[in-house]
């Protein structure tokens, strides 16, 4: 998606990645949930698709962390591009800190938006997020610290 | 023996025996005795010759029916004056069937032409009779033969038509200063000059309310920081008075302190001085902040134009770098934050933040602070807009940093987008001047016209053939409506024409107007692009390259051929991106009647607007910024760049900057942001779901704000078919 405003600061490339596990109830995008659903892409055409914006960029699905290996090299090829880059995933961060596979595909982005949608803390005035439980974590500050430092504090 | 024949409508023809005997022969054909032809020619060769030299219809027609009852065809004399009757009722009837649209308040598009007006109302409805009535009458005594027929055939749409018998103007920008300094005389009240913020507030709004009964367009201030900056200063100078006499000492010495702005701050631990000083400026502050809640306030309901219309107001500013200005442009937006009675959005003024670098854009710039609240607010209020300075074309060579003046050559804008600068009749400004009247043309049904020509570059070329002759119409019907404004005498916008426009102060109440009108523009509009290129080529100019180069060349045409009017006529003629309120649906609706249904071209309700990618067409910002920005330099009499964000812009203030970006990066004119904003009347609860109708946290029925044309509405009870389709039809940019 091409210039949106509810995933993130200012207009963003948001790149929808194939596959997700957590299959919370009342997802907004159930048919990503299917690992084969997508259309396969070398990290090549996703950067030069991202190159006809000048927007920053959100990994979103599906679960960016299904797939941690090749997430990893797609958020190190966007940096390298010099954009700000925000991943959704439904795993927790304390989670994501205990699994060497996780936390590298993560540790170069900006922010994560962790853990999974919950129906029942849906807040639709939250800001870039569904459900209370998930948190903007600014992923630099989070891992200099070693306590969780949440976006723009 | 007649001769000459006068008809309903005032119109003279010479006299026409067959006319006569084809009523007859009707009438008799409906009877059971049936035609008559000896009859027939008896009573016509009677009523021809012993008729006056003159006769009108009327007459006519009762000299047949004498002669009938006379006859002992008595069945036919029956026939033929049941068929007069009916004739009369028909053509009475289209009167009576608008009247009565109008009386039963009922909405439709001749009630809902303009979505600003309540036409419910005693006063709105008086002038929506007059308004239709008047129309026909302007069809039929002022317009010439061949713009008539441009008219009749749907190539061109005459605005504001309705006030064209009265001679009035479009729009002026207001020289605020001019009547704050020396007071001016309204209705019978003579104001005198402003002494402080509240009531050069209040004198503000009856300026252009006052015009606004002078003009059939919109009332603007061209720099609302500038003109009122000077009062926040006397305010401030009084509220140290006061201060003289509580704590009985001289302090004449404050009345010039210097502080680099105007904000309130708690008093604890200041002494002396300080302490007197900061207390006079927090009081300060708190005039300004309700002369422009007021100001605001007062805008969305004072009603002129016999009361049925609130004033279609607009006010300019971000370029003050003053103290003084910068407290009016911080409390203007601050008031606009908080909105109107229970945290509504003000529907008016329009507003404007003047963007430029160096002043109110980058974050070095002395007014960056009020930009980054001007963002912000526009994320919740839809206004401020945005008119980018900087633009090559809205540079201004006598521009001067050090210049107290500098407003004078700093382009404003009418919110809706009417533009008027260049000036080939004395200085280029904004100030003091505006648009006399606008014409469009619908380059749609040009394009219809040639589009089943199969060759390519046949097609094209007889297009422009046909849009050559449709320009020099318009160019033609303008100069004509020119030379009748003209005439109008001074008087007949006591305001305007005393003290507003530029060198009306050199004319007096009984002169004509002739002298000074030159300083307004006549725009030449155009609407549907897209639909114009899809026509013509198969595709609109946001899907391919093709269209956008034919485009680009259409509009610069025009632009071209605008210049020669210029020379030729000797008149500021200026192309225009028209927005079309009540245009939107009109000409779609004749087209398609004619042409039926063409996809992509009259199968929607309406023309997308001017040179705008269409509403229904998927892109990012970008691209619709790339291909809309080299109009902008191309339509200099007035062109606005939207985009639609996704979500709730309140969460997002750098979208809305980053728009602002991409109108410095590609040279765009004027700009603004569409979004959705629902706010609950009971509650104040607010948020921008799409189709949310209700609150969810009381349940009342949600006000959403929408924008049509540049104007915010709060409802869409009052828009046209056309404009809802367009609506409906309305994509996020992304």
């Amino acid at each position: 998606m091409r210039g949106t405003t509810v995933d993130g600061p200012g207009f963003r490339t948001s790149l929808y990645l194939a596959g997700c596990d957590h299959r919370c109830p009342g997802c907004h995008n159930p048919s990503s949930w299917d690992r084969y659903a997508g259309t396969p892409m070398t990290i090549d055409e996703i950067i030069d698709i991202v190159r006809e914006e000048d927007f920053d960029v959100t990994l979103s699905g599906g679960d960016p962390l299904l797939n941690p290996e090749s997430t990893a090299r797609l958020v190190a090829a966007l940096k390298g591009d010099g954009r700000n880059v925000w991943i959704f995933t439904g795993f927790r961060w304390e989670d994501i800190v205990e699994v060497p596979s996780l936390l590298a595909a993560v540790r170069e982005a900006d922010v994560v938006v962790d853990g999974p949608f919950i129906e029942a803390l849906k807040d639709p005035d939250l800001l870039f997020r569904g459900s209370s439980n998930q948190r903007l974590i600014d992923v630099a500050q989070t891992l200099e610290n070693n306590r969780i430092v949440l976006y723009g504090h | 023996m007649i001769q000459i024949v006068e008809k309903r409508d005032g119109r003279v023809v010479g006299y026409n025996e067959e006319k006569i005997k084809a009523a007859i022969r009707k009438a008799m054909l409906q009877t059971d005795l049936g035609e008559d032809e000896a009859l027939i020619q008896k009573i016509a060769d009677r009523v021809g010759m012993n008729g006056h030299q003159r006769m009108t219809v009327e007459e006519i027609q009762d000299r047949v029916e004498f002669e009938l009852m006379k006859s002992k065809r008595k069945d036919v004399a029956k026939r033929y004056i049941a068929y007069r009757d009916q004739r009369s009722i028909a053509r009475q009837a289209k009167t009576r069937d608008m009247f009565l649209e109008i009386i039963e308040a009922k909405s439709n598009d001749i009630t809902r032409e303009n979505a600003n007006m309540n036409t419910d109302s005693p006063a709105g409805m008086m002038m929506k009779f007059a308004s239709e009535t008047t129309k026909p009458f302007v069809d039929d005594y002022l317009l010439s033969t061949p713009v008539k027929n441009a008219v009749k055939n749907n190539y061109i749409h005459i605005h504001d038509k309705d006030y064209y018998p009265t001679k009035s103007l479009t729009c002026v920008q207001h020289p605020l200063d001019r009547i704050l300094k020396n007071g001016f005389v309204a209705g019978h009240g003579e104001s005198r000059p402003a002494k402080r913020i509240e009531t050069a507030s209040v004198i503000a709004c009856i300026s252009l309310e006052t015009a606004q009964n002078e003009m059939h367009g919109g009332q603007a201030i061209p720099a609302l920081d500038f003109y009122l900056a000077p009062f926040v200063r006397a305010s401030f100078i009084e509220e140290v008075k006061n201060l003289e006499q509580l704590v009985d000492k001289d302090l004449s010495h404050l009345y010039d302190a210097k502080f680099p702005d105007y904000l309130r701050k708690p008093l604890d631990n200041l002494e002396g001085d300080e302490r007197l000083l900061q207390h006079a400026i927090n009081k300060t502050v708190g005039r300004v902040h309700q002369s422009m809640e007021a100001f605001i306030h007062n805008m969305n309901t004072i009603h002129s134009r016999g009361g049925n219309q609130v004033v279609f107001s607009s006010v300019n500013y971000g370029t003050d770098t003053s103290a003084e200005g910068r407290c009016v442009i911080r409390e203007m937006l601050n008031s606009t934050y908080e909105g109107v009675g229970n945290g509504a959005t003000a529907i008016f003024p329009i507003q404007i933040w003047k963007k430029k670098r160096g002043v109110s854009y980058l974050p070095e710039d002395p007014n960056y602070d009020l930009y980054q609240l001007a963002c912000k607010v526009t994320a919740r209020r839809f206004f401020p807009n945005f008119l980018n300075l900087d633009a090559t074309f809205n540079q201004h060579e006598d521009w001067r940093e050090d210049d107290p003046k500098r407003y004078l050559n700093e382009v404003a804008t009418m919110g809706c987008r009417t533009r008027v600068f260049e000036n080939r009749f004395g200085e280029k400004t904004s100030v003091g001047r505006g648009n006399l009247s606008f014409t469009t043309i619908n380059i749609v049904r040009l394009a219809i016209e040639v589009m089943n020509i199969p060759d390519k570059g046949e097609r094209i070329a007889r297009f422009f053939e046909k849009f050559d002759k449709v320009l020099d119409i318009t160019a033609r019907q303008l100069d004509e409506r020119f030379q009748f404004q003209k005439t109008a005498y001074a008087k007949q916008f006591p305001l305007v024409m005393s003290v507003l426009w530029n060198h009306s102060e050199k004319i007096g109440p009984n002169d004509t107007i002739e002298s000074v009108i030159n300083q307004g523009t006549l725009g030449i509009g155009f609407i549907g692009l897209a639909e114009c290129l899809i026509a013509l080529v198969g595709k609109h100019h946001g899907e391919s390259e093709e269209a956008q180069e034919l485009g680009l060349r259409i509009v610069s045409h025009m632009r071209d051929r605008v210049n020669e009017y210029c020379d030729a006529y000797k008149h500021n003629y200026s192309v225009l991106a028209t927005p079309a309120e009540g245009l939107s649906g009109k000409f779609t609706k004749v087209d398609r009647k004619v042409f039926g249904v063409i996809p992509g071209v009259t199968d929607k309700d309406y023309y997308t607007n001017s040179n705008h990618v269409p509403v229904y067409y998927h892109c990012s910002p970008r691209h619709k910024a790339k291909i809309e920005a080299p109009y902008h330099d191309l339509t200099r009499g007035g062109h606005i760049f939207y985009v639609e964000i996704d979500g709730d812009a309140t969460h997002n203030e750098e979208a809305i900057m980053q728009i602002v970006d991409m109108m410095d990066k590609y040279n765009i004119g004027y700009g603004s942001v569409n979004h959705n904003r629902n706010h609950c009347p009971k509650c104040g609860y607010e948020n921008a779901e799409k189709d949310q109708h209700s609150c969810p946290k009381c349940g009342t029925k949600f006000e959403t704000i929408q924008r049509i044309t540049g104007y915010l509405v709060g409802t869409t009870d009052r828009w046209n078919s056309g404009k809802l389709a367009e609506l409906n039809d309305r994509v996020v940019h992304q």
